[in-house]
């Protein structure tokens, strides 16, 4: 018994002086604060971005104009069929380190548009898997009325079918803050990063990184709360 | 051909693929006239109906709407649409907009009303006329399948269409819902509209209808005033067709 009042006590002085050394100490809780400001910059840019542009692609794949659909399938392909680091990496030291009018572009602007051109594929396909989705009948029910098809996308097909994708959407809102980890390949210190950093001057394997790690975990658990409601209300017009 | 067809066509024939489903049918419809297609399935019914307002795209032939040939790829189809209304058989209303959304969307959008405000009126006016009034703010889902049907109905009637074209309207109902459908598109009848019905209710051919088609095989191989073609087939499949389904 006293064994283990012994350890916890031990554990209990050991952990304290480890969240001292990590976390007060030189402010690295703010170090962290701000590696967060990071993550979220990027998500929301990229997501922006990735929206955007996702809507764009899935409405050329869709279209019965041959190089437009047969240009979103082949930008599909290639950056879901490539690693996200190596597209990252391409388009950082790649498109915006060798192009001049590019060079003074901030860092971060290159993450968000390596991650928001990653995003915009994955986008495309989950809004197309949703409007592919919505009955035929409702088109020709759009088109018998009289409203042209463009008119038959925007008003009737879309709107369900955004519905029906918006689950998968809010899963990609998530997986992206979880992506925006690998910005510490080109140096932008984003939570990950920043964790990383305090571990190699504290040489503390576990609780820089775990206190990371519980950051994501409260972000995505809150977000998963606040779309499961969002989703809810999407479902109104479903309920008898 | 007389002057008063408001619908003609023209040596119509549909293939999908190989398959030809329509085989040459040339008829006209007058104003006003009430017109029911019945005939086996498989026999190209709905894919006629369907190709009167280009749903489906006629292979050959020429479909002509109140002068105005539509399968000329010059003829603005949405604008030729919007005179003709289509109930479909599994109704296809909106999911995701109430009631009176339904019916005000495609006039607020096509501008056929003045605001919404006045769509909303209109739209009002055609649910009473349904008996659907008190419905007008609920969901498609909270509705039965005849609500759902009669909803259709006033959906189209919103355009103030000159052609309604029905599509099988009453087989995806229960049947104690069959009747108040019926209803309404018997006092549709009455007040003048031209229509084309594809039904199997055959009691409903018989009174409403002015002329009945037979369809098998791709081609309308008999038809008649209801009286004559229910009572005095002369057609042997005609024949063999209402003594299964009468």
């Amino acid at each position: 018994m006293n064994g283990i009042l012994l350890w916890f006590s031990e554990f209990g002085a050991s952990f304290a002086e480890s969240f001292e050394k990590n976390l007060i100490r030189q402010d690295r809780w703010l170090s962290l604060l701000r590696g967060l400001g990071m993550t979220v910059e990027l998500t929301v840019g990229a997501i922006l971005l990735g929206t955007v542009l996702g809507i764009l692609l899935c409405l050329m794949k869709l279209s019965s104009v041959k190089p437009l659909s047969a240009f979103a399938k082949g930008y599909i392909r290639v950056f879901r069929g490539t690693p996200l680091v190596v597209q990252l990496l391409i388009i950082y030291f790649g498109v915006f380190g060798s192009i001049q009018a590019l060079r003074f572009v901030p860092k971060e602007v290159a993450a968000i548009v390596a991650f928001g051109l990653n995003s915009g594929a994955y986008i495309a396909e989950l809004l197309r898997g949703g409007i592919v989705s919505v009955d035929q009948g409702q088109v020709e029910a759009g088109r018998s009325l009289g409203l042209s098809s463009w008119q038959t996308m925007r008003y009737i097909v879309l709107p369900q079918g955004i519905k029906i994708a918006f689950p998968t959407y809010t899963q990609e809102f998530i997986v992206l803050i979880k992506e925006t980890a690998i910005a510490g390949y080109i140096a932008l210190e984003d939570l990950t990063k920043k964790g990383d950093i305090i571990r190699s001057r504290t040489f503390s394997p576990w609780l820089p990184l775990l206190t990371v790690a519980v950051i994501y975990l409260v972000i995505t658990t809150a977000l998963e709360i606040i779309f499961g409601r969002v989703e809810r209300r999407l479902r109104e017009s479903d309920n008898r | 051909m007389t002057t008063d067809s408001i619908i003609e066509v023209r040596g119509l024939v549909k293939k999908f693929g190989e398959v030809e489903v329509l085989r040459g049918i040339t008829e006209n419809v007058r104003r006003g006239e009430v017109v029911a297609i019945i005939g086996p399935s498989g026999s190209g019914k709905s894919t006629f109906l369907r190709c009167l307002n280009l749903l489906e795209q006629p292979t050959e032939g020429s479909v002509i709407i109140d002068g105005v040939d539509i399968t000329d790829r010059r003829t603005n189809i949405n604008k030729l649409r919007q005179e003709m209304g289509m109930v479909f058989q599994h109704f296809n209303l909106f999911p995701h907009l109430k009631v009176i959304d339904n019916i005000t969307l495609a006039p607020v959008k096509l501008k056929l009303e003045k605001d919404k405000t006045h769509a909303r009126e209109t739209a009002m006016r055609l649910l009473e006329r349904v008996g659907l009034g008190d419905k007008a703010e609920s969901y498609p889902v909270q509705l039965s399948g005849g609500q759902k049907q009669r909803i259709a109905i006033a959906r189209a009637l919103a355009m103030n269409p000159k052609i309604m074209l029905f599509d099988e309207p009453t087989s995806a109902l229960d049947p104690e819902m069959v009747g108040e459908v019926l209803k309404v598109m018997a006092d549709l009848a009455k007040e003048g509209m031209t229509m084309v019905i594809v039904t199997h209710e055959m009691g409903f051919a018989r009174e409403v209808a002015d002329r009945v088609l037979f369809m098998d095989g791709g081609i309308i191989a008999e038809q008649g005033p209801p009286e004559k073609l229910f009572s005095d087939p002369q057609n042997s499949r005609t024949k063999e067709f209402l003594s299964k389904v009468l």
